[in-house]
């Protein structure tokens, strides 16, 4: 059922006429989110000026039951903006403004369409900064990190979006207000906060965000290493985890990922390397010398053919540069490709990408693999040539590649989500139980299922009839867990 | 009217563990070791208690992977004690953990100690949970990795709720490695000194693990007493951060040894017939706010505060009245509180005003517990269970 007059009329009242986008071109910009595959043109996007706007839009929505999604920068790479059919898109696009930053209790407020960089220019006056660091950065927004429960290659350390945020002011689903969290991290009752950030949308809209600032490290030590197999550098990292030591950041790339990387930025990595590392240690400088030494040698002990230590800012974030464009480099050595997202148990990494690799090779593709390697968060990219027919291949290859992380004993999403993409694999990672209490939550903040329908959880419309066969969790065969 | 004394029974796995609450049909209550039995709101009748204190000890330990699972019921200095031969821990020291509460105590009822200046509360490290709700059903989150985004965080829910949304089953933290070296330096100052001394020491990279201040337990509470820091790190370099620490402090402050974090343990924990009150606040107004409440300057009161975080504890005589205001100032000072331990019969309130999203916390009441089953009166005042 399309969008109804009366509908649209309130939604145009809810946030002013020339903020409403109807026109089929102008639709057509929100179709997707970094998830080209899947699209839909939504019938109306709303791109409201403030947060009473988003408000006035959302009780139009509940009022005459029309779905609607949320949307920051569209970065999102899970499909989790994707609009609905017959719904509106709330863009969160104008809400920009920094609202404070606060040097004393080490906080900044901010409205979500404020990008995650935006909250580190801000801060970075007072010496302060904001800790979670997703790959797109520059561009993504606080309200889709909150969504999306974003980390990025420094939450080893620092933690994810979810320890970082004090409070946000929250649109419900019915159009109410409400402030979820505080001015601390010890709140009254059940961590509503908690819940809310990484539902990737489904549960309101955050309207504006209190972020806690960290203190900008006094030193930072950064190291790219190669080594001469993936083995040897996952040993380095078990190593480096067994010394006590806990680095901001280890990072690997394998042998494809550099060279894309470095085809594209020239950061300076070996290209026909097998594994680089990325080490980086970050706090007082007495501790970061001392526990540079011993990573230096750790690297040495596995047969480090080429150390480069940064030696300057520069140099830092040249190797950063090369780290983080690996994604988009991997167009410069394929038409195609599907960037995956799965977590295994760290000490599985050698053996998840030999799986990987099987896989690739039996479904005739190219695998790079950039990744987490402190927390066994991957990021296998699956390359493929949609004109020579191998998107279906290639998409079955990486949803594999996901569920094989899951029957390691990881998850399917560590920080990209769950989205449109995986909604009908979680019962691969959840029992009927499990997504049954999920629902429960949904349908309490969402008794009409109008926010961001579709999203996250399996259903029968999305997945078929019985969607996905629940497959035993490992550690279930393994009798270290009971399903009931 | 009497009431029959609430059966008690006792599961030793997850399956009797559901069973226990399948095979009741009344209001239920949950209990562990029984450190914060008396926390929150006073419990109603209840016709079954689930004793989960016989769900105990680890599932799994990957040291490798810095997790465990442990059963619910497990003490936490029980856990410590086992990891601490890997040289990891659970990076959480709360003060009842010395009087072995349970680690699904811990969660339920969100305590923390002041190393949350640093690796935040149970909720920033449990990674995975089993939950058993009141109508039986057993559900799973997170898992057993520590970076994971699949589906809603129930745990998270769990975490606060005391025992009213669902039973706490198995909790998957996520581990840390022992610090090779610690070290306290203490500083005697009143709040208000301590207070600009944070600043300075928060603004400088000196990044202390914990940063606090403890009433002395003598003279004025808010007066008299100690600023405590803890430094953590590799035995080479603590020494020289210790010494920055120190100057950074100024005259007086020095080395001392760990036992002053017991004494601000034992503060947090409060005596027999005190009536203490957690509280939350912008780090900036705690002390003021602290300083304000009436009574939390008398003698025989306990006071500690976190500088960084804006958590205190406070125990105050036990006055129904000082209670009900001291919420209320808390609360138009933007900050939360609870209160924990106090006297038999206490009449004062335990919560401050409810928060702006008591109907949503209803909703998910209703949803998960739509009989009201789960820790009857604990969230009184609030209106969490009525208006139906």
């Amino acid at each position: 059922m399309a969008l109804d007059d009366a509908a649209r009329a309130a939604l145009a009242r809810a946030v002013g006429v020339e903020n409403v986008v109807d026109d089929p071109v102008g639709r057509r910009a929100y179709e997707c989110d970094g998830l080209t595959g899947y699209r839909v043109v939504p019938d109306l996007v709303v791109l409201p000026r403030d947060a009473a706007a988003v408000a006035a839009a959302v009780r139009a929505c509940a009022e005459h039951r029309v779905p609607f999604v949320a949307r920051g920068a569209g970065t999102g790479l899970s499909g989790g903006a994707l609009p609905v059919a017959d719904g509106v898109v709330i863009s969160l696009s104008r809400l920009k403004r920094v609202l404070d930053v606060d040097p004393v209790d080490r906080r900044a407020v901010v409205e979500p369409g404020v990008t995650n960089l935006e909250i580190t220019a801000a801060a970075a006056a007072h010496g302060l900064y904001y800790a979670p660091d997703p790959s797109s950065q520059q561009v993504c927004t606080i309200g889709g990190n909150v969504a999306e429960n974003s980390g990025g290659a420094h939450c080893l350390k620092y933690g994810f979006t979810s320890n970082h945020v004090l409070a946000m002011e929250v649109v419900l689903p019915d159009g109410s207000v409400v402030t979820l969290g505080g001015d601390s991290a010890e709140q009254a009752g059940p961590d509503l906060r908690g819940v809310f950030l990484g539902s990737e949308g489904t549960l309101g809209i955050a309207t504006s965000i209190t972020v806690r600032l960290l203190r900008v490290p006094e030193t930072v030590r950064t190291l790219l290493a190669d080594f001469p197999s993936v083995a040897a550098a996952g040993d380095v990292v078990s190593d480096i985890v067994a010394a006590g030591i806990v680095p901001a950041a280890v990072e690997m790339m394998d042998t494809l990922a550099i060279e894309a990387a470095e085809e594209a930025v020239h950061a300076g990595y070996t290209v026909g390397v097998p594994a680089a590392l990325v080490v980086e240690l970050d706090g007082p400088a007495e501790e970061c010398d001392v526990q540079f030494e011993q990573v230096k040698a750790i690297c040495d002990r596995h047969g480090c053919t080429r150390l480069h230590i940064a030696g300057s800012g520069e140099e830092r974030a040249a190797i950063w540069r090369g780290r983080k464009a690996a994604f988009a480099a991997v167009g410069r050595i394929s038409p195609d490709y599907f960037v995956q997202d799965g977590v295994v148990p760290r000490t599985r990494l050698t053996e998840v990408l030999a799986r990987i690799a099987d896989m690739g090779e039996q479904a005739g593709l190219r695998v790079a693999n950039v990744f987490h390697a402190g927390d066994g968060n991957l990021h296998p990219l699956v390359l493929y040539n949609a004109a020579a027919g191998e998107t279906e291949r290639a998409e079955r290859l990486s949803g594999s590649i996901a569920e094989l992380c899951v029957e390691l004993g990881g998850a399917l999403s560590g920080e990209h989500g769950i989205g449109t993409d995986k909604a009908c694999s979680m019962p691969r990672m959840f029992g009927e139980e499990d997504l049954a209490t999920m629902g429960r939550v949904r349908a309490a903040f969402d008794p009409d299922g109008i926010c961001n329908p579709g999203k996250v959880l399996p259903t029968p419309r999305l997945c078929g009839e019985r969607p996905g066969k629940y497959r035993p969790h490992p550690l279930e065969e393994s009798g270290l867990i009971d399903r009931l | 009217m009497t009431r029959a004394t609430p059966t008690t029974v006792r599961p030793t796995d997850l399956a009797a563990l559901r069973a226990a609450v399948l095979d009741s049909a009344g209001p239920l209550a949950v209990a562990g070791a029984g450190t914060a039995a008396a926390w929150a709101g006073d419990l109603q009748h209840v016709d079954t208690v689930v004793d989960v204190s016989g769900l105990s000890g680890i599932v799994v330990h990957n040291p490798g992977d810095m997790t465990v699972a442990v059963k619910a019921g497990t003490p936490l200095r029980d856990l410590a004690a086992e990891l601490a031969g890997h040289g990891q821990q659970v990076s959480f020291d709360a003060a009842r953990v010395a009087r072995g509460a349970t680690v699904g105590g811990l969660v339920a009822t969100a305590d923390a100690g002041p190393g949350a200046l640093v690796h935040g509360t149970l909720r920033d490290l449990v990674i995975g949970m089993t939950i058993v709700l009141a109508d039986g059903t057993v559900a799973r989150t997170g898992g057993h990795v520590i970076k994971n985004v699949s589906g809603y965080d129930l745990a998270k829910l769990v975490h606060g709720s005391y025992g009213t949304l669902a039973i706490v089953a198995e909790v998957v933290l996520r581990l840390h490695p022992v610090p090779a070296a610690s070290a306290t330096v203490v500083l005697d100052c009143p709040l208000d000194e301590a207070v600009a001394h944070a600043a300075r020491v928060l603004a400088r990279p000196l990044e202390p693990a914990a940063l606090e201040w403890c009433s002395a337990g003598s003279g004025p509470a808010t007066s008299d007493g100690r600023l405590l820091a803890r430094i953590e790190g590799t035995a080479a370099a603590l020494p020289a951060r210790v010494e920055r620490l120190v100057d950074t402090l100024g005259p007086g402050a020095a080395e001392a040894d760990a036992g002053e974090w017991e004494a601000h343990a034992s503060t947090v924990r409060g005596r027999p017939g005190q009536a203490v009150l957690r509280i939350g606040a912008r780090p900036s107004r705690i002390g003021g706010i602290v300083g304000a409440l009436p009574g939390a300057d008398g003698p025989g009161a306990g006071v500690t505060v976190g500088l960084g975080t804006g958590v205190a504890t406070v125990a105050l005589p036990a006055d129904a009245d000082a209670v009900e205001s001291a919420h209320l100032a808390v609360h138009a000072a933007g900050g939360t509180s609870v209160l924990r331990d106090r006297p038999a019969g206490f009449g004062g309130p335990a919560w401050g005003p409810p928060p702006s999203a008591i109907a949503m916390l209803r909703n998910v009441k209703r949803a998960f517990d739509p009989d009201g089953r789960l820790g009857p009166g604990r969230f009184a005042p609030w209106p969490l269970e009525n208006s139906r």
